[in-house]
C-alpha cells in the first residue's frame, strides 16, 4: 500500500545533508512495522516522507498505486487527512480546549460534519479508555492520558495508516505498557502501524522491524 | 472545511485566552470607544446647545440703521405697529441710547457717570428685567413722558438708591426711581444702564444718540423676521437698516457638530490604524509560539488556505469583539457623562455597530500579512517541536 521507489530526500543548507539515501521500501496494509535507529540516523525524514509530511528529493513514493510526486499541497493535505493519522512524541495537545475537543480537531479538515464528529471523537476517546476524562483539560491529565487522547485523535477519523514518532519517549514504563497495548489491539484489528522509537521493547513490538544506519535502510 | 467550523474554530481560539485577546485588541477596543463616545458626546452636546440657544438668543432680533442719521421715522408708531402686526413678532419696541449722563442720589453727595437707555414698555418687555422692587413702566408713563427711572441693581448700589419712590438727579433733573431691578432676560448692557421711558429720553440733547428696534419673536421665527424687520420699519428705504439676528440654531449646530465629528473621525482613525497594527503584531508574534498548533493541523489535512483563512477569521473576530467591546465603553462613557452633567444622552446604536464593522475590518486587515507567512510552515514542523 505504501511503497517508497528508490526515494531519497537531502537537505541543502549551503553543503548538502543526505538524510535518506535512496530506499525501496513496501508496507503493506495491517502491517506493524517499527523503525529504530540511533539519533540523527534519518528515521524521521522516512516516517516524514511515508507520512506525505515531506516529499522525496529524487525517486518516488506510491500511496495505494498512486504516485504522490507532483501533487499540490492541498491534494497532499487531504490525502494525509484521509488516509493518516499521526501521534507525536510531544502529544501536540491544544491547550484551552478539552480532550474531546482536542480529539474531534482530528477530523477537522475531513468530510464529516460536527454531530459525527464529535460522536466519532467520544467512541474514539471511550476506545483508549478515557470516556471519563474527555471534558478534562489536556494540562490536568497525566503523560500517559495525553498520550492516549493524541492516539483517540489519531484514530478517530478512521484513517488506514498511523505513523507514530516515538510515541513512548515522555512515558513511564507503565503508561508505556498501556501504550503498547493499544497499538496491538489497533493493530490487530487491521489498522497499519508504523512506529519510530529509540525503546528497545518498543521496537520488538511489531511484526517488522526496519533499522536506520546514516541514511540507510534495512530490514532487521 | 465548512465555514461555520472555520469560525468556531477562530471563536475557540478567541474566547478561550480572554485575557491574551483583549490585550491584542485593545486598540480596537480604543479607537471604537473613541468613535462611539466621541460621536455620542457630540450628538448630546449638540442637543444641549440646540436647547439653550432655543429658549434665550434664538428669539431675538435687533434693528439698527446702517447710519445713525437724523432720520427718526423708522421708529415712530406706524412704523412699530407694521413690525408689530408680522407674524412670530412677540414683542417690539425702540430704544435709544444716550451718553453718560452725571447722576446722583441727592445735591452733594458725589456724582456718578450714568448711561441712559430710552425704552417703551414693548421693549422693556423684551429685555425682561427681573425686578426686585417696584414696577416696570406703563402706557401711561410712556404717552406723557414722565420722568421716572429704572435702575439695575448695581448703577443702584451705586448711587447709594436703597428703595423705590426714590429721587435721583440726572442732569440735574429729578427722576423717580420706578423699580430696580437684578437681571434681564435680554440685552445684558441693560444691566449698567438707566432705563427711562423712551418718550422721555427723546427730549434729552445727546450729542450721539443710538438708536435701534429690538425684537422678540417666537421660537425659530428669529431669522424670518430679521428678513422682514426693515421692510416693515422703512418701506422706502428697507436697505438703510439692517437686522442682527442670532445665528441660526440649526445651522450653528451643525456647524459644532460637523467641526468636532471630524476630529473625532481623525482621532477614532488613527487609534483604528493604531489597533490594526497592533492586532497585525500580535498576531505575528503569535504564530512563532503556534507553529506547532499549525502544523499539527496541516498534519491532520489542514490544507494552507485552511491555515490562511483561520488566523484570518480570528483577526477579525478579534477586532469584532473588541470593537464590540470599545462600542460598548463608549455608549457607557457617553451615558455617564451625560448623567454627571444632567444632560439627556443622545446616542445613535447604529454608530456601535459600525464601529463593530469596521474593527472587523480592521482586523481583517491586519490577519492578512501573518496568515500569509503562516501558511509556509510545513507539517514537518509539528514533528520537529
Amino acid at each position: 500500500m505504501l511503497e517508497l521507489i528508490a526515494a531519497s530526500r537531502t537537505y541543502d543548507d549551503g553543503h548538502p545533508v543526505h538524510a535518506l539515501k535512496p530506499t525501496t521500501l513496501a508496507i503493506g496494509n495491517g502491517e506493524y512495522v517499527t523503525i529504530t535507529g540511533p539519533s540523527g540516523s534519518g528515521k524521521s525524514t522516512l516516517l516524514n516522507l511515508l507520512g506525505l509530511l515531506d516529499s522525496p528529493t529524487n525517486g518516488g513514493y506510491r500511496v495505494s498505486g498512486d504516485e504522490t510526486a507532483g501533487m499540490s499541497a492541498g491534494h497532499l493535505g487531504s490525502l494525509r487527512g484521509r488516509l493518516f493519522g499521526f501521534v507525536f512524541q510531544a502529544f501536540h495537545l491544544l491547550p484551552g480546549r478539552t480532550a474531546l475537543e482536542n480529539v474531534e480537531l482530528g477530523m477537522l479538515y475531513g468530510p464529516h460534519r460536527r454531530a459525527e464528529r464529535r460522536a466519532r471523537a467520544l467512541r474514539a476517546i471511550e476506545k483508549i479508555g478515557l470516556a471519563h476524562r474527555a471534558h478534562a483539560d489536556p494540562r490536568t491529565l497525566s503523560g500517559g492520558e495525553r498520550q492516549r487522547i493524541a492516539i483517540a485523535r489519531a484514530i478517530a477519523g478512521t484513517p488506514r495508516v498511523l505513523f507514530c514518532d516515538e510515541p513512548t519517549g515522555n512515558l513511564d514504563s507503565a503508561n508505556t505498557a498501556t501504550v503498547l497495548r493499544l497499538l496491538r489491539e489497533l493493530n490487530a484489528e487491521g489498522l497499519t502501524v508504523v512506529v519510530i522509537t529509540h525503546d528497545p521493547e518498543v521496537a520488538v513490538a511489531g511484526t517488522r522491524t526496519l533499522t536506520v544506519v546514516d541514511g540507510h535502510v534495512e530490514e532487521a | 472545511m465548512r465555514p461555520a467550523d472555520l469560525v468556531r474554530e477562530a471563536l475557540l481560539s478567541v474566547t478561550r485566552f480572554p485575557g491574551r485577546s483583549m490585550l491584542t485588541a485593545l486598540g480596537t477596543v480604543l479607537g471604537a470607544a473613541a468613535f462611539v463616545s466621541t460621536l455620542g458626546l457630540v450628538s448630546t452636546l449638540g442637543q444641549q446647545v440646540s436647547a439653550s440657544f432655543d429658549v434665550r438668543r434664538a428669539t431675538e432680533v435687533l434693528v439698527q440703521p446702517q447710519d445713525q442719521g437724523a432720520d427718526t421715522g423708522w421708529q415712530s408708531e406706524k412704523s412699530l405697529q407694521r413690525l408689530r402686526e408680522l407674524n412670530g413678532v412677540r414683542a417690539a419696541g425702540p430704544r435709544v441710547l444716550l451718553d453718560e449722563r452725571p447722576t446722583t442720589r441727592a445735591i452733594g453727595v458725589p456724582v456718578q457717570g450714568v448711561r441712559l437707555m430710552g425704552v417703551d414698555p414693548p421693549a422693556l418687555r423684551v429685555i425682561g428685567p427681573a425686578l426686585a422692587e417696584g414696577r416696570l413702566f406703563t402706557e401711561y408713563d410712556e404717552r406723557n413722558a414722565l420722568r421716572i427711572v429704572l435702575l439695575p441693581r448695581s448703577v443702584a448700589d451705586q448711587l447709594g438708591v436703597t428703595r423705590t419712590q426714590a429721587a435721583v438727579f440726572i442732569d440735574n433733573e429729578a427722576y423717580t426711581v420706578a423699580g430696580i431691578f437684578d437681571d434681564v432676560t435680554r440685552r445684558p448692557e441693560a444691566l449698567t444702564a438707566a432705563l427711562v421711558p423712551f418718550r422721555t429720553a427723546g427730549k434729552l440733547t445727546s450729542a450721539n444718540p443710538k438708536r435701534d428696534v429690538i425684537i422678540e419673536t417666537a421660537p425659530g421665527a428669529a431669522q424670518q423676521i430679521a428678513h422682514q424687520a426693515p421692510l416693515a420699519l422703512k418701506p422706502e428705504a428697507a436697505e438703510a437698516l439692517r437686522s442682527i439676528a442670532p445665528p441660526d440654531p440649526k445651522t450653528l449646530r451643525r456647524e459644532i457638530e460637523d467641526n468636532v465629528t471630524r476630529s473625532s473621525l481623525m482621532v477614532s482613525l488613527v487609534t483604528l490604524v493604531i489597533g490594526t497594527v497592533s492586532i497585525g503584531n500580535a498576531a505575528t508574534a503569535s504564530i512563532a509560539t503556534r507553529t506547532a498548533e499549525i502544523g499539527l493541523r496541516r498534519a491532520v489535512g489542514g490544507r494552507p488556505a485552511h491555515v490562511f483563512a483561520q488566523l484570518l477569521a480570528e483577526t477579525t473576530v478579534l477586532g469584532a469583539l473588541g470593537g464590540a467591546v470599545g462600542a460598548f465603553l463608549g455608549v457607557c462613557v457617553t451615558s455617564a457623562v451625560s448623567l454627571w452633567n444632567g444632560w439627556t444622552p443622545v446616542i445613535d446604536l447604529r454608530l456601535a455597530l459600525v464601529a463593530s464593522a469596521v474593527c472587523a475590518a480592521a482586523g481583517l486587515v491586519a490577519g492578512l500579512v501573518p496568515a500569509a507567512r503562516a501558511t509556509r510552515i510545513q507539517p514537518v514542523a509539528a514533528l520537529q517541536r
